[in-house]
């Protein structure tokens, strides 16, 4: 056929350019909903009243200076990236990443903190609080390990240098979705304590 | 050998996983139609029950095997064909089917775009979908059988295998098919929120969108704001079902022994499930709505009356649908005050709803009606919007409530506001698009059959049950023959009952009349119902891309039809403009003369 | 041997239907017509249905008022339920020609404006007054409906203050049965709780609670003084159910672990209800309206209306909870 086919234009590439962003952001309104939904939970249940408080961990504080410091970290690195320092920006990426998995480490630490001075997430000595309190971090761990998987795929693709200053869609997707969690986290911490704890 | 092998690989990633938005379309139709059946024959099971209570019946024998030996239904069966049927209709048949076919089709085609946002996010929200389809059915088959607390799965009920058998294995699945049928969901409306907003084609302003997209569009967006919330709603009943916390247990007497959840409250669940669950009723009737907007335009050859308002319809339904939730809810001991609330949200709603009504009435007045079976269809729809609109004012009102609410009178109510609604928009557009979906027509005469075997028997169906409603008989019951108040009811039973099996029987037309037409049908024309939108500028033939070449521009809203100038001649000489068509140099936009 | 007769049946049927489907194709095709086109005849005829269906619906909705409209729950036995009757009939007045005006423009209009080749479609794609002309009518008949909707829920659903003559029942629903608590003399009702449960004392009533000690436990039916205003407290002990008095209009659900109210005026005793509906064995009835099981279609209590001295006599008879 002579006719101009479909094929040999490439618009694959123009849709992900002009969508990569926008969907990224109503990932982010979902998972906004979706702890929207059980942070209601939470003030719904405690409109019964009585509920004990708990003495929030101190390793979740450290958690929030962690991943604010992950997250500008993870700015130095695009902008090194828009420089074109790789060095600097490989750098900084892995250091995104090791505080990423720091992170997780404090999240754990805390909860066996609180297991240890006896707020338990099941069974019939916990609480509906206690089993938010532990509920809430978790879902939001499992939220950034998929920042961290995504964390390591920018990490490789900055290794290869695939990234340049008009050619940084992936990451830029992968730092907004990285400083929502860091946003979720501080919501949650400060929640959980005005609320909870 | 190569080509062989390329050939298979063609296949699976051309049938199979396909990124394409048209043929994602296709299997959500296929998938939930096949879905739509089988809970079409639970309704019939189950109303065999009802209309002959305790009697033995083959069919039943031969459709539930061992689980139903001597073929009479028993109460718990009862009850998990029930929850079966409400959830495989409401979700799978017109939550994924409808919205899942038609914005998959419709979205980038009338749009101008080449494909959804992320095809490989598309192609998953269909597998996700299908999963949680085989999960949702295999449930049928586990120990203590499907769930069996009702589609709106209840704790503590739904929470305890003591209370019901169908809470163990069979409600453990029920959860995890939803989740993922959750996910497959959001991915889907995630994909056609951004593609609406980001890839129209040039000239495509928000205001010259057709309806339909607006409706899909609005449908989206209550999805991404509720499904996360369902989500939210199942995860901590999964906990409290397998992990032993006590977010909606308390105090509970079960078996012999006292159960160790303290603290919890079943209200708290109601709530999360209700801020899904009713907008959930609008993101079943959305897409139906925008479907026949567009048909009767076309097909009235007029434009729709009132545009604007018919999108300020939409918009103020779906704001509103997120404030009324708590209409399920008036007799959970809520607060008075808030029950007051929520009335007063609760029958603005009938505002735009009138609205609409009385647009498209005024749509047909004085068109050109041209009947297919998708204008039938979509005249049926706008009737039952009104039939089952009108009692809405009843269930709406909390003092009038206390006395219908779980009677017979709302399941009449809510099947012919919203099952008969979107199952007739449904239909009206798989007659209207089959030939952008499979390349062929359908067969009018049988459409024609069909309509009226369907609209004749829902009536005959649903209508009756307002009546049961008014002696009081509850929902969910398997029988009405334990309490003398009800004796004289089997009458109305029975009656409903053979209406429902003629209904099964007249889905077999169109089965019948889809397959056919599928592969035999005589071939379609480019555009053959002579419409403006933008799909029908697209070739027949099925490829990436939808367009070859160029992707056409808009210049014009789509519903220029029957457009006269001053000496009452159609504007180009034919009684429809497409919206590629540029505008002439006195002609005004938008409906504007 | 039956299954095989109707596999066959089916697919001759389906064989038959595709043939007769492919020769009306080609009729049409030799005749220079596209089978999918709509005829001017056609479109004349489908509009014609459409005016037979919609008389023919009317005639069954008509037909429906006659043999069933008669089978409706009778007058209201309590005193707000006339006020929601009322406003019922009210809506009623309100939506019925609703339904029937509207339906039938629809199918007039489907009628009347059925495909012609020589008419042209008017052009009319907006006009601001009609619009807001019916935004507005049903946003007045919205607000009175709204507003006696709203004096009569904030009615029913203040509790009887402790200085109204009253007597109080706690209701406790349980897998499939009701049990009804009378407060007793001191008209307080002991302290409750699962724990408590223990074998004849089968809702976990707290004997060492004194207001307990005279309240009265009732099971399979329980009697109400006419006249007198009733408060219940509902009570579940496992699942969901609803505590749904049909003849009274009213309705509460029961939640384990919280408690919930509604107060009702009986006012026709079960002798004069019978005389009304004309059935010797009419009772009133107490069903469970939630799903909560198997038998959920089966959890029933009778009540019986009667007068004063009556329900005295009755009451004396009962045991109180510590007997
Ligand atoms: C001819 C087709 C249908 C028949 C005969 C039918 C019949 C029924 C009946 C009799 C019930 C009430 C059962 C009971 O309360 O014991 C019911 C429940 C229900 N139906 Fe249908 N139905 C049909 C189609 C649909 C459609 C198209 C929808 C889609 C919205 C639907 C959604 C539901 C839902 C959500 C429930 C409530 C389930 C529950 O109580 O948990 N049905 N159906
Ligand atoms: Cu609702
Ligand atoms: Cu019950």
């Amino acid at each position: 056929m002579t006719t101009v086919t479909v094929e040999n234009i490439n618009y694959k590439e123009e849709i992900r350019r002009k969508t990569s962003k926008p969907l990224m952001w109503m990932g982010i309104v979902s998972i906004i909903m979706f702890f929207g939904g059980l942070t209601s939970a939470v003030i719904v249940s405690q409109g019964g009243g009585s509920f004990l408080s708990i003495e929030m961990p101190f390793s979740f504080t450290i958690s929030t200076f962690v991943i604010i410091l992950s997250s500008l970290a993870f700015h130095v690195g695009l902008i090194s990236i828009n420089k074109g320092s790789y060095t600097i920006a490989k750098i900084s990426v892995l250091i995104t990443l090791l505080l990423g998995c720091l992170f997780v480490v404090t999240q754990y630490m805390g909860w066996v903190a609180l297991y240890e001075s006896g707020v338990y997430a099941t069974g019939n000595q916990s609480t509906q609080e206690s089993s938010f309190i532990y509920l809430l971090t978790a879902l939001h761990v499992v939220h950034l390990i998929g920042g961290l998987v995504s964390l390591i795929v920018v990490l490789v693709k900055t290794m290869k240098q695939k990234y340049s200053l008009d050619n940084s869609l992936g990451m830029q997707v992968s730092i907004t979705y990285w400083h929502f969690l860091g946003g979720l986290w501080i919501f949650l911490f400060f929640f959980l304590r005005y609320t909870i704890a | 050998m190569s080509t062989h092998h390329h050939h298979a690989k063609d296949f699976l990633f051309t049938y199979i996983f396909s990124t394409d938005h048209k043929m994602i379309s296709k299997q959500f139709l296929v998938t939930g139609f096949l879905m739509g059946f089988l809970g079409l024959i639970m309704s019939t099971l189950f109303r065999l029950q009802l209309g002959w209570p305790g009697e033995s019946f083959e069919m039943i024998e031969m459709l539930m095997g061992s689980w139903q030996e001597g073929g009479v239904m028993s109460p718990d069966k009862y009850l998990a064909l029930v929850t079966m049927h409400g959830t495989i209709m409401v979700f799978f048949l017109l939550t994924a089917g409808l919205s899942g076919t038609f914005s998959n089709l419709l979205i980038p085609l009338q749009i101008g775009a080449r494909d959804m946002a992320s095809g490989f996010l598309n192609m998953l929200s269909y597998w996700f979908f299908f999963i949680s389809c085989m999960l949702m059915l295999a449930s049928l088959f586990v120990e203590g059988g499907a769930a069996s607390a009702g589609w709106t799965i209840y704790p503590p009920l739904s929470a305890l295998p003591e209370a019901i058998p169908g809470s163990g294995a069979g409600m453990t699945l029920w959860l995890v098919s939803m989740s993922i049928f959750i996910v497959s969901s959001l991915l889907g409306s995630l994909n056609y929120i951004v593609t609406i907003f980001n890839l129209r084609t040039k000239g495509m302003s928000m205001t010259r969108l057709p309806l339909t997209i607006w409706a899909f569009l609005l449908t989206a967006i209550l999805g991404v704001l509720s499904f996360p919330v369902l989500l939210a709603a199942a995860l901590l009943l999964v906990f409290d079902r397998s992990f032993g916390t006590s977010f909606y247990l308390s105090d509970i007497y079960i078996g012999g022994q006292v159960l160790d959840h303290t603290g919890g409250s079943p209200i708290l669940f109601e709530h999360l499930f209700w801020f899904l669950g009713h907008p959930e009723v609008y993101i079943v009737l959305l897409p139906a709505l925008g479907i026949t907007s567009e048909i009767i335009s076309t097909m009235s050859r007029k434009p729709i009356f009132g545009y604007r308002a018919m999108i300020g319809s939409m918009m103020a339904i779906a704001f509103l649908s997120f404030i009324v939730w708590g209409h399920h809810m008036f007799l959970t001991g809520m607060n008075p005050f808030l029950g007051s609330v929520f009335t007063f949200t609760t029958l603005l709603i009938a505002i735009p709803s009138a609205v609409k009504v009385f647009n498209y009435l005024t749509t047909l007045w004085k068109g050109n009606i041209v009947f297919t079976p998708a204008t039938m269809f979509s005249v049926g729809l706008v009737s039952t919007f009104i039939s089952g609109g009108v009692t809405g004012l009843i269930l709406g009102n909390s003092a009038l409530d206390i006395n219908v609410h779980d009677t017979y009178f709302v399941v009449g109510h809510f099947h012919i506001v919203m099952g008969l609604s979107a199952i007739f928009g449904m239909f009206a557009g798989v007659y209207h698009w089959f030939p952008k979906l499979f390349g062929r027509m359908m067969n009018n005469k049988l459409g024609n059959i069909h309509f009226w075997i369907t609209i004749v028997c829902a009536y005959g169906v649903f209508f009756p049950m307002h009546f049961l409603g008014f002696a009081g008989v509850p929902r969910r019951y398997y029988t009405n023959s334990e309490f003398p108040m009800f004796n004289e009811m089997i009458d109305i039973n029975v009656f409903i009952s053979i209406c429902a099996i003629i209904a099964l029987v007249g889905q077999l037309v169109f089965f019948f009349n889809f397959v056919y037409s599928a592969f035999r049908g005589p071939r379609a024309p480019q555009n053959p119902w002579k419409g403006n939108t933008l799909e029908w500028t697209a070739p027949v033939e099925h490829f990436h891309g939808n367009w070859y070449g160029e992707i056409p521009a808009v210049y014009r809203w789509p519903y220029d039809y029957s457009k006269v100038n001053a000496a009452g001649e159609y504007v180009y000489g034919e009684d429809y403009i497409p919206q590629t068509t540029p505008l002439g140099d006195d002609e005004k936009d938008g409906g504007e003369h | 041997m039956m299954t095989i007769i109707v596999a066959v049946a089916v697919i001759l049927v389906i064989i038959a239907g595709s043939q007769l489907l492919k020769i009306a194709e080609l009729r049409a095709q030799s005749k220079g017509e596209l089978i999918y086109e709509v005829s001017e005849k056609e479109a004349k005829f489908q509009g014609i249905l459409m005016l037979v269906f919609f008389i023919s619906f009317m005639a069954f909705f008509a037909w429906q008022m006659c043999s069933w409209y008669g089978l409706r729950l009778p007058v209201s036995a309590s005193v707000h339920g006339v006020d929601t009757d009322w406003l019922t009939g009210l809506t009623y007045i309100i939506i019925t020609p609703t339904f029937i005006l509207t339906n039938g423009i629809l199918f007039f209009f489907c009628y009347k404006y059925s495909y012609s080749s020589t008419r042209k479609a008017t052009f009319f794609s907006h006009s601001n007054k009609l619009e807001a002309a019916w935004t507005t009518a049903p946003a007045l008949v919205l607000t009175v409906l709204i507003l006696y909707g709203l004096s009569s829920w904030n009615a029913i659903m203040t509790p009887i203050p402790d200085e109204t003559d009253h007597i109080t029942i706690e209701l406790t629903g349980q897998q499939f049965t009701w049990t009804a608590r009378y407060a007793g003399e001191d008209k307080k009702l002991g302290r409750s709780h699962v724990t408590l449960i223990e074998g004849v004392n089968a809702t976990g009533v707290d004997a060492d609670d004194e207001n307990a000690k005279d309240d009265k436990i009732v099971k399979g039916e329980f009697h109400l003084p006419i006249g007198m205003p009733v408060q219940f407290v509902f009570r579940s002990l496992d699942v969901l159910h609803s505590a749904y008095f049909p003849h009274f209009r009213s309705q509460m659900n029961c939640v384990p672990g919280i408690t919930t109210q509604f107060n009702f005026i009986p006012t026709i005793t079960t002798e004069e209800m019978r005389k009304i509906t004309n059935n010797e064995k009419f009772n009133y009835v107490l069903l469970c309206n939630k799903i909560c099981g198997a038998a959920h279609y089966n959890m029933q209590m009778d009540i019986v209306v009667e007068s004063q001295e009556d329900y005295d006599k009755w009451l004396a008879e009962q045991k109180t909870f510590v007997e």
